[in-house]
């Protein structure tokens, strides 16, 4: 996949806590590009769901940039192209950039299709009718189209993320971001959520996601990252990190998960 | 030396059974008023109680853009005013007897303050309803505010995640995820506090409310006796009370059995 021009510009990206005694980021910088599959490793509470949270700010960061669409929105306020100083509006941010959580997140007292239609409609200003159909199409993309009239208790774990998944496409973002998608799946409900998120990477979705899922990384991933104690100690594609990794912390993870 | 309760005295009752349905309504259209308006003050509070507005938030922030954790600045810069605000409310109005704060509202707010004085259905007096509404109101809505913080409080954080995810506002998830998920868990609580100011209400014939209490004065004062009235208002009482909760518990099962599905 052709790179063209980065998306989202990472600088030297912190998160402290308890004034600096715990460093969940310690100075991330990568530049995302429209079209990559980034694929985020590491070991547990290495900062990969910190990062991932940090770009859409459900984390604020202590310091560093993010330079999104060409604004810091790390920022509260930025000068626009008329030298205006504005406010960066985070939920307009947000709709920009769809995110999928490891528990599903779907709104348990609203039908499928009205978790689908909400967002649309409230945020976007789109007719009720348009979104119904946009949903089902989409629901239709992931095989759920007859569970529309469903509550999410109704569906088993793969149908809720695939509902969730789809449910963030309906704001047509730019870019989804994905917090380890199928690690609270059954086993047997893995691939059906790969499947959908291979399809994504196919059609040139932007997708940065974290996960535990080697192969995923290595079949669809263009760039992966190799993140540790909050810093990013490697990154390459999946050939060079996968069968010639250097950094001694990536050679022993590789050697516990492979 | 007469019996505990003397049977020739009910019938002496029967010509004031009028006052008795009388102060049964009364005691009703009071419980839902102060309900309604408790709710209305309770969700004002828990929502500021929740908000996160921090005026001195800049002084948190040392020189180098560090977060301070300890020392007075970062204390300062903690300080929210509209949830201390609403505390303080909560604290004083569970921790001071009701009979006070009644008092308080009929005597000194409202002996400043002039109501019409007309009566509503006929009976009621507004100028001695209202300010019992007002009072009995403010006291449950310091109750239910912690039931709805506590409500909101049990809602996954996921949820808001996913909201704001979407590009919901802060207000869009409250009135459309938060919310809604919010009161159907603490609808029985709120219908228990129902029944909880229905018995409660009973203190507003202090202030010469004409409730079910004070058609047992009424009684008292006219005939001299007063443990069978008594023995009058405490069936209607229960008559009120004891059905209500059956029927919350029976939704609260229902309701249930939806969640299992």
């Amino acid at each position: 996949m052709a790179t063209s021009g980065s998306l989202i510009q990472v600088k030297d990206l912190k998160k402290y806590y308890n004034g600096g005694a715990i460093k969940a980021l310690d100075g991330v910088t990568v530049d995302i590009n429209k079209g990559d599959v980034m694929v985020i490793i590491g070991p547990s509470g290495s900062g990969k769901s910190t990062f991932l949270r940090s770009l859409n700010l459900l984390e604020s960061p202590t310091g560093g940039s993010i330079i999104f669409d060409g604004v810091d929105i790390t920022k509260r306020k930025y000068k626009n192209a008329d030298g205006k100083t504005v406010k960066v509006d985070v939920d307009d941010l947000r709709q920009k950039m769809g995110m999928v959580f490891q528990h599903f997140n779907l709104f348990p007292h609203m039908t499928i299709l009205e978790n689908m239609v909400l967002a649309p409609t409230k945020v976007r200003g789109v007719s009720r009718a348009d979104a119904e159909q946009k949903a089902l199409a989409l629901l239709d993309r992931v095989g759920l189209k007859d569970r529309a009239g469903a509550y999410p208790i109704q569906l088993s774990g793969g149908q809720k993320q695939r509902v969730a998944i789809v449910r963030a496409l309906a704001m047509e973002p730019q870019v989804m971001l994905f917090d380890e998608p199928t690690s609270a799946l059954d086993p047997e409900m893995v691939g059906e959520v790969l499947d959908v998120m291979k399809e994504l990477a196919r059609d040139g979705m932007t997708m940065v996601c974290v996960t535990h899922e080697m192969g995923f990384a290595r079949e669809v991933g263009n760039r992966v990252l190799f993140m540790a104690d909050g810093q990013l100690l490697e990154q390459g594609t999946p050939e060079e990190i996968f069968t010639s990794p250097k950094n001694p912390r990536l050679k022993d993870f590789l050697g516990k998960v492979l | 030396m007469g019996s505990f309760i003397q049977l020739e005295n009910f019938p002496k009752i029967v010509p004031y059974a009028q006052l008795f349905w009388q102060g049964l309504a009364v005691t009703v259209l009071l419980s839902v008023f102060t309900v309604a308006i408790g709710f209305c003050i309770a969700l004002v509070m828990a929502l500021m109680r929740l908000s996160n507005i921090r005026p001195f938030r800049f002084l948190g922030v040392d020189a180098n853009g560090i977060p301070r954790e300890t020392g007075a600045l970062a204390f300062i810069s903690k300080f929210n005013p509209v949830s201390f605000i609403a505390t303080a409310y909560v604290e004083i109005l569970r921790s001071t007897p009701v009979i006070v704060q009644i008092f308080i509202i009929y005597y000194g707010i409202f002996g400043v303050i002039d109501l019409p004085n007309f009566t509503m259905f006929g009976f009621i007096k507004f100028e001695r309803f209202f300010p019992g509404v007002v009072a009995l109101g403010m006291n449950s809505g310091a109750y239910l505010c912690e039931i709805i913080r506590s409500g909101i409080q049990s809602i996954d954080g996921g949820q808001t995640e996913a909201a704001r995810s979407l590009g919901l506002s802060q207000v869009q998830n409250m009135r459309y995820i938060i919310l809604p998920q919010a009161l159907k868990n603490i609808l029985p609580a709120i219908a228990n506090e129902f029944v909880v100011i229905i018995k409660e209400s009973a203190i507003t014939y202090t202030i010469g409310v004409q409730d079910i209490m004070s058609a047992v004065n009424a009684v008292r004062g006219a005939t001299f006796i007063i443990i069978e009235p008594l023995l009058v208002a405490t069936a209607i009482y229960f008559c009120l009370c004891f059905p209500t909760s059956k029927v919350i518990a029976y939704f609260e099962r229902r309701m249930s059995h939806g969640d299992k599905r």
